[in-house]
């Protein structure tokens, strides 16, 4: 919305620094920034900042239990394993399968989109009604579906939870080519003789790129989200290695007595997947103005 | 208008019958024998041979493929391996459960949603505004399983003022109709709001939206002109118009509502089609796994359904320029 207002005062600069310069004066934008990368540096960091072991049972009847204290800054769980400890490996576990789930989802759904997109016609009408029947599947039930049918390793999650949301950027992409299709750029390529296929991979897909890094990063959040209610479900990654949503998970056993052990893996998941959702807006609104129109 | 009527019917059953077909070979994709998950274990394999004989299930794939989707649309979707009871009977327990707390929740999200929104159009840039444009965020971000479980411990363990799992009370049936009903609506207000929460605020933000739209638009101005008060034109003028498009938007948060009802049925032990599914996860019950996810796809594509011919019927533009083109 900003975006628009401010194209005359970045004229003479290059797109990307002008996107740079509406990037940096948006406050929020910034703080998802900030959010994004300071969980990453936990994620490396996460043996440095800690003196525990996430997965190493602490000595269980002294230690289990404990209230956050300055020594365990969220408190222990029922093994007596370090909460804040856990929360920071946990991290790992969230920020790399979003990752990879991402990657799978938006480079198969830009295919995809581009293939429906540029070829038009049948094609086009077959793979958009099979989106449409997949988008129809509210998504935690096909993934549970694809997990009952598959179950299986991290791995498989991370795959399961790609293949599971590549439909909505397939539509995304496919609108965006319909619209450059006939654009001459595009026209004049085909009166080179350029074949279908170069002419997706290096006319198309590049012109569609801000849009689809854009969606991509909105889609983190989404994707952490079910992350974790599979894992609270108890259908993802298996103990016991820290992910944040078998964290909430296996607080519930003791809510009333000791409720840090839900609480804290619950706000990092939140400020998580805000920061996400910030950085997304922001992304959008200082590269591709159109989007707001 | 009946003929648009009629093409998206159409259009719906072929989404039905896709929905149909992609389980079919995602069951068929799986590794492992599709079929021998259709039997429970213990049954010996002449017996399992026999029973497959006389179900048709050695005869080839498509043949197979033809007579799975004629059963399901039939409403047979097989024996329940944990249960050992037709999976129809289960769905009939749990769908109406699932129904209660998905309506509950839809009517929920749609007040908070459309009031939020209106005052935030009507007080905009104000600090209400920014705050419930921050505020939604949050929501909107906050994982359902995790408020569900700190609500809980507010409200049913802190404070013991609603109650934290199942439908009713413990002996409520024996309860008269007024108490039965008070008691079921206080099981119903944590899940219900744990549901509808998310998708109220992006309501609030849609409607925001949708009625500063319609804000600019020159009847509005006509409106102000002939000196209606400023209330008559924003309740009588703007929102009858600005609301339209809600319809499209409640289709459209119908399978975030469904989907969102899996984990709040867990957490709260309502026994609707989440929960139904997730047990029969555990139980690698797949005949109950694949039936549900073939009702809730159906009720998302009646949903969608429903949504656009009441978007039609409200909208009187559409079918102007239906009627338009037709002559």
């Amino acid at each position: 919305m900003r975006g628009i207002g401010q194209n005359g005062e970045s004229k003479g600069r290059g797109l990307w620094s002008a996107g740079w310069a509406r990037f940096r004066d948006n406050r929020l934008a910034m703080t998802g920034a900030v959010i994004v990368l300071l969980l990453y540096f936990v994620a490396i960091l996460a043996p440095i900042l800690t003196p525990y072991d996430p997965i190493e049972h602490g000595d269980i009847p002294r230690m289990r239990y404990m209230q956050p204290n300055p020594q365990h800054l969220f408190g222990t769980d029922k093994f007596g394993r370090d909460v804040f400890t856990r929360v920071l490996y946990g991290s790992r576990i969230s920020l790399t399968i979003s990752f990879l789930a991402v990657l799978i989802s938006v480079v198969f759904g830009s295919v995809v989109g581009a293939v429906a997109g540029y070829s038009g016609g049948f094609i086009d009408a077959v793979i958009m009604r099979i989106v449409d029947a997949l988008m129809a599947i509210p998504r935690l039930f096909l993934l549970l579906t694809c997990v009952a049918l598959f179950s299986g390793s991290i791995w498989l999650i991370v795959v399961l939870l790609g293949v599971t949301g590549w439909m909505a950027t397939a539509r995304l992409v496919r609108g965006q080519i319909l619209s450059l299709r006939g654009q001459d750029f595009v026209r004049a390529a085909e009166a080179l003789g350029a074949g279908r296929k170069r002419i997706v991979l290096k006319h198309l897909i590049p012109n569609t790129l801000t849009v689809i890094v854009v969606a991509a990063t909105l889609r983190i959040g989404g994707i952490i989200l079910a992350e974790a209610a599979l894992s609270f479900l108890g259908l993802g990654v298996p103990p016991p290695t820290p992910s944040w949503g078998q964290m909430v998970f296996e607080g519930r056993e003791a809510l009333l007595g000791a409720w840090w052990v839900s609480t804290f893996p619950g706000i990092i998941i939140a400020v998580t997947v805000i920061g996400y959702n910030l950085l997304g807006d922001g992304l959008r609104d200082a590269f591709d103005p159109r989007q707001y129109v | 208008m009946l003929r648009f009527i009629a093409i998206r019917l159409v259009q719906s059953a072929v989404l039905v019958l896709i929905v149909l077909t992609i389980t079919f070979f995602l069951l068929h994709l799986a590794p492992g024998d599709p079929m021998a998950r259709y039997f429970h274990p213990d049954i010996s394999p002449e017996t399992v041979q026999m029973i497959k004989e006389r179900l048709g299930l050695d005869k080839p794939l498509i043949e197979q493929y033809f007579r799975w989707i004629g059963s399901f649309i039939r409403g047979d979707f097989g024996v329940s391996l944990a249960y050992n009871v037709p999976v129809r009977s289960l769905l009939a327990d749990a769908i109406p459960n699932t129904l209660r707390l998905t309506i509950a929740a839809l009517l929920l999200h749609i007040v908070i949603g459309v009031a939020l929104g209106i005052v935030s159009a009507a007080r905009r840039y104000s600090f209400f505004d920014r705050f419930s444009t921050v505020a939604a965020l949050f929501i909107y971000s906050i994982p359902s399983f995790w408020l569900g479980l700190m609500l809980i411990l507010l409200f049913s363990l802190k404070l013991g003022v609603l109650p934290s799992s199942h439908m009713q009370s413990i002996g409520a049936e024996q309860l008269s109709g007024i108490a039965l009903f008070a008691d079921r609506i206080r099981h119903l207000v944590l899940p219900a709001f744990v549901l509808g929460i998310a998708s109220a605020a992006s309501i609030a933000r849609y409607m925001r939206g949708s009625m500063l739209d319609v804000l600019r638009e020159d009847y509005i101005r006509t409106a102000r002109a002939k000196g209606l008060p400023e209330g008559a034109v924003f309740l009588k003028h703007a929102l009858k118009n600005a609301a339209i498009p809600i319809v499209t938007i409640i289709g459209l948060s119908l399978p975030f509502l469904l989907g969102g009802a899996v984990v709040v049925e867990k957490i709260f032990s309502w026994p609707g089609m989440g929960r139904l599914t997730v047990d029969a996860i555990y139980a690698r019950d797949y005949p109950v796994v694949l039936a549900v996810n073939f009702v809730v796809a159906f009720m998302v594509i009646s949903g969608n359904l429903l949504a656009d011919i009441g978007y039609a019927l409200l909208d009187p533009r559409i079918t102007l320029t239906r009627r338009g083109a037709g002559r």
